[in-house]
């Protein structure tokens, strides 16, 4: 279980002299990730989501509030000390061509890790050996053929599955996949998300993805939570199922509307909601986050900020004050 | 200055790239119509020979590649592949407007947007350059900008969306009538992508424009394009109107590609990646269908003969799609 | 392509890989291994060309300063020594202090920029502001200065001061590389995974950087050579043994080899080692990024 509350986060923007601006990152969030279970976190990019997403594997820090892992609470450990706990939470980075040296063969990444973990248990290089082609074929690469190449040897796909089976050489309780498909080619994409959900199935590890493509999320695992964050807060958060199928917050059908539809298969849905501007990190800070956004806002929306709440008589909790289903996503033709 | 929709004739287009195991084709045997006023999009993964088909056509194929045989018929034009330097430079801007990848990297970082289009203008020896000015100003104002603001901006200051109206912007200033968008949403998020697509579609029917949409998304085309084209290998496998492809599939890599994207309703399991992986330059067959490894109708003659595209008229406009099997099936 | 290795053996089936790769390298362009047939030459120079002449070198009185012949292929000097053992028996000292200089700047360089741009915060500020004023020191009026106090009677020595004197513009560009390479998704990667800041730099970071730092070496080296036998040239340093600058400066100034054409071979020997070492380090140069470089390596 991997628990965060509050978790707050400020970049300054060294500026212009004295135009040292303050960027909220994240404004407060609370987010709770059981073990073997799967979350999503979706938002336009610059929401935060992939702020998030560092800050749980460890390689941001935070102003406020804390993580929890299993029930450890990091704040009170000095930096050392977070190290094997964060360890359990590992990255998989949106870029499979970044994500590697391209100066070490896959034998060489992947033992680098394994030899680490051997030293600490005491076990041996046959072990290490014999583990490498154990996480390779767990991610469905053939370890004869894939050990002795390096990186530019592989295709975007195999990379990405190299890039998680490294990650898998430390049993990790967590994968944070940030856009971990989005520079896949496209038939190769599924295989993936496929992978993720696989391993969840088969190892328990958790899975966190972090995308601005809500329909991939679903492929993690429709059992899982959706977090829908906009300039730092949370909007949105309940079910998968449950959210796609009836979203509540203006920003988050401005999210599912803004998903192509595959005319000819697919009907668009009939209440599309479009924003009236495009994002600007620089607007005010009062009042809902959307509200110079969204096509519904009422007076209230200008002066009091809506909190994550469950009310209005929906299943997931929102932060919108005029919570109003609308049917934004599109349908298949066969349905109905 | 009044200037009609062209269209375009593509017809045998092979193109070549040199490398130490000979000259591989990139793009092979293309033959593809732009109708005036429509917009096509071209699907394809990577290597499959989109973007070089997409540089032929203003005959911008840079060594080691080059166009080895075909022809690219533009209306007002004549045959591109035959035009030379000065000439070509010309075409390039004031008859086809070229829009790189998500404009990320095609604008020059030390310059602000406006010097960048002096310069554009001044090398097509524009003389009224307050007008170009003013007419930039009014595209950007058009695609929800402030034309002032973004003309005194660097690259850095803009987003990702901003960069792009940018490219479209510097693509049509010169009044280019056939546009070519190359993977104009990569990089972009869901919202601010449905807001460029929709800028494409709204400044395509104001100015008449003939445009050619690139993508290795299938969503953008279903978007915005009237008709879709799908290659694989360099090959064109299938063609035909948009709504027509989607809705009914004929070639088994359009059928396993439609499968392949995830969606936002019905059965997760439904949804599948295709087996195995996109060939490169090395590895495309050099006899016999390029999509066979990965094919569920493969048969004995796939080996061998690459399929012809058969056409057919349909009601939405002609559909043409190369394999045999679909082929034998139909005869049967 | 895909042959089934043992994993055991995968090192060494490596190692050979890269030495194919080097060699294939070399022969994609003839001129890089006329570059390398150089290097060894001026190598074997600098190790064992003294041992094939008498020491002192003998003189013959009744051929001084004589422009090339047969017997003198580049002439002799001023004392009637031939001037290609000049050439040889003076290439140790250049070459030894040139070496030790490259050395230093390098080990120096790249541990400071590497330790500055890996760590970041206060040590980088302090090590950064160390490096500008380094770079702000004037090198020659302060050699200069040095040679009045310091007679340099040993390369190591000359290469000692020379290394200690030019490693700052390597620590500024180490450090440039490092900041942008630990941004990169497998450095970041590797501290996620826990690996040690040993492993990091040593096995991520500096393999990364490593063209980058040969190169920077091999320049070191020809800055190396240039900085003494200028400062052998401009005769600020008393004679002591035979160097290349040394001869240059007494074919100018004694023997007006610019004015008198027979002292002219006198002038072009140690000109043309120069030469020949500048032309060998670029051949060389423009073979490394490629053999360093594992997908060049093999196309």
């Amino acid at each position: 279980m991997i628990t965060g509350t509050g978790i707050v986060k400020t970049f300054k923007q060294r500026g212009k002299v004295l135009g040292a601006r303050e960027v909220q990152a994240l404004r407060g969030v609370d987010f709770a990730i059981p073990k073997g279970g799967a979350a999503s976190f979706i938002g336009e990019s610059g929401c935060g989501k992939t702020t998030l997403g560092r800050i749980i594997a460890g390689l941001e820090t935070y102003d406020a509030g804390d993580v929890v892992i299993g029930d450890v609470p990091m704040s009170p450990l000095k930096p050392k000390q977070r190290q094997p706990h964060f360890r359990k939470i590992q990255l998989i980075h949106q870029d499979p061509y970044s994500a590697l040296n391209p100066t070490r063969t896959v034998h060489q990444t992947l033992h680098a890790p394994l030899s680490l973990r051997a030293g600490q248990t005491g076990r041996s290089r046959a072990w290490m050996e014999e583990r490498a082609a154990e996480v390779l074929s767990l991610v469905g690469l053939d370890p004869g053929s894939v050990l002795s190449r390096y990186p530019h040897q592989l295709s975007g796909g195999m990379r990405q599955r190299v890039v998680i089976a490294r990650a898998l050489t430390v049993d990790p309780e967590m994968l944070v996949a940030d856009e971990a498909v989005s520079m896949i080619d496209v038939s190769l994409r599924l295989g993936i998300l496929a992978l993720l959900k696989d391993l969840r199935e088969r190892l328990g590890v958790s899975v966190l993805f972090i995308t601005h493509d809500v329909a991939t999320a679903r492929y993690i695992g429709d059992d899982g939570e959706l977090y829908v964050i906009y300039r730092g807060q949370v909007v949105e958060r309940g079910p998968v199922d449950t959210i796609i199928a009836d979203p509540v917050h203006p920003y988050t059908q401005s999210l599912l509307s803004a998903i192509p539809v595959l005319h000819g298969l697919e009907r668009p849905g009939e209440q599309p909601v479009e924003p009236l501007e495009s994002l600007d990190e620089s607007q005010a800070d009062e009042g809902c986050l959307f509200a110079r956004r969204c096509p519904f806002r009422g007076e209230r929306c200008e002066g009091e900020r809506p909190l994550l709440q469950l009310t209005g008589g929906v299943p997931q909790e929102h932060a919108c004050f005029f919570p109003e289903r609308r049917s934004v996503i599109a349908r298949p033709m066969s349905e109905v | 200055m009044t200037k009609s929709a062209p269209g375009v004739r593509i017809d045998g287009l092979t193109v070549v790239y040199k490398t130490p195991a000979g000259e591989l084709p990139a793009v092979r045997d293309v033959r593809l119509t732009l109708e005036p006023g429509t917009i096509t999009g071209i699907v394809g993964e990577s290597g499959s020979g989109k973007s070089t088909l997409a540089l032929s056509l203003l005959n911008a194929v840079q060594p080691p590649g080059r166009i080895s045989a075909g022809s690219v018929e533009i209306d007002g034009l004549g045959d591109v592949v035959g035009l030379r330097n000065e000439q070509l430079r010309k075409a390039r801007g004031k008859h086809i407007g070229y829009v790189f990848q998500a404009a990320q990297n095609s604008l020059n970082p030390l310059k602000t947007v406006g010097k960048q289009l002096l310069d554009l203008g001044r090398s097509h020896g524009v003389n009224d350059l307050p007008g170009l000015v003013r007419e930039a100003r009014e595209l950007l104002g058009r695609m929800g900008l402030d034309g002032a603001r973004v003309l005194d901006s660097h690259q850095h200051e803009l987003s990702g969306g901003m960069r792009q109206r940018v490219g479209i912007m510097l693509a049509l200033v010169l009044n280019a009538h056939l546009v070519v968008l190359d993977e104009p949403t990569t990089a972009l998020d869901m919202i601010t992508q449905a807001n460029i697509l929709k800028i494409v579609r709204e400044v395509h029917a104001e100015r008449g424009l003939t445009t050619l949409v690139i993508t290795h998304d299938i969503g953008v085309v279903a978007e915005v394009a009237d008709r879709l084209a799908v290659m694989y290998g360099g090959r064109l496998v299938e063609q035909g109107p948009t709504r027509e492809v989607l809705g009914a599939p004929r070639h088994p890599y359009t059928k396993g590609l439609i499968k392949a994207i995830p969606r936002l309703v019905g059965d997760i399991d439904e949804a599948q990646a295709l087996p195995g992986r996109p060939p490169t330059l090395a590895t495309v067959p050099a006899e016999g269908c390029v999509f066979r490894e990965r094919c569920p109708l493969r048969m004995d003659v796939c080996d061998t003969v690459d399929p012809e595209a058969r056409v057919d008229a349909g009601a939405g406009g002609p559909r043409a799609v190369a394999c045999h099997a679909v082929t034998v099936k139909e005869h049967a | 392509m895909s042959v089934l290795l043992e994993s055991t053996s995968t090192s060494a089936a490596m190692r050979r890989n890269f030495w194919s790769g080097v060699w294939r390298v070399m022969k994609r362009k003839p001129s890089r291994l006329v570059g390398v047939v150089l290097m060894a030459g001026f190598v074997f120079m600098g190790l064992f060309g003294p041992l094939f002449y008498a020491d002192p070198l003998p003189r013959d009185p009744s051929m001084l300063t004589r422009p090339p012949s047969w017997e003198h292929w580049l002439g002799t000097d001023d004392q009637g020594r031939d001037v290609i053992a000049l050439v040889v028996t003076g290439s140790r000292y250049v070459l030894l202090a040139a070496l030790v200089t490259a050395v230093i700047t390098v080990v120096l360089g790249t541990a400071i920029g590497l330790f500055s741009g890996f760590k970041r915060g206060r040590w980088d500020t302090v090590l950064m502001r160390l490096t500008d004023m380094k770079l702000t020191i004037p090198g020659l009026p302060l050699l200069l200065v040095l040679s009045t106090v310091w007679k340099f009677n040993s390369a190591v020595q000359m290469g000692l001061v020379l290394g200690l004197l030019s490693w700052g513009g390597v620590a500024r560009a180490v450090r440039a590389q490092t900041l942008s390479l630990r941004e990169r998704g497998f450095i970041e990667a590797a501290r996620g995974l826990g690996l040690s800041t040993t492993h990091i730099v040593g096995k991520e970071l500096l393999p990364s950087m490593a063209p980058y730092i040969a190169m920077n070496m091999l320049i070191a080296i020809t800055g190396g050579v240039y900085s003494q036998v200028g400062l052998f040239f401009l005769g600020v340093l008393p004679y002591e043994s035979n160097n290349w600058g040394q001869m240059l400066n007494t074919a100018v100034f004694r023997s007006g080899a610019l004015t008198v054409p027979s002292a002219l071979g006198f002038l072009l020997g140690p000109l043309l080692a120069i030469l020949l070492l500048t032309l060998a380090i670029v051949l060389v140069i423009d073979a490394m990024d490629e053999i360093f470089n594992p997908r060049l390596r093999e196309e």
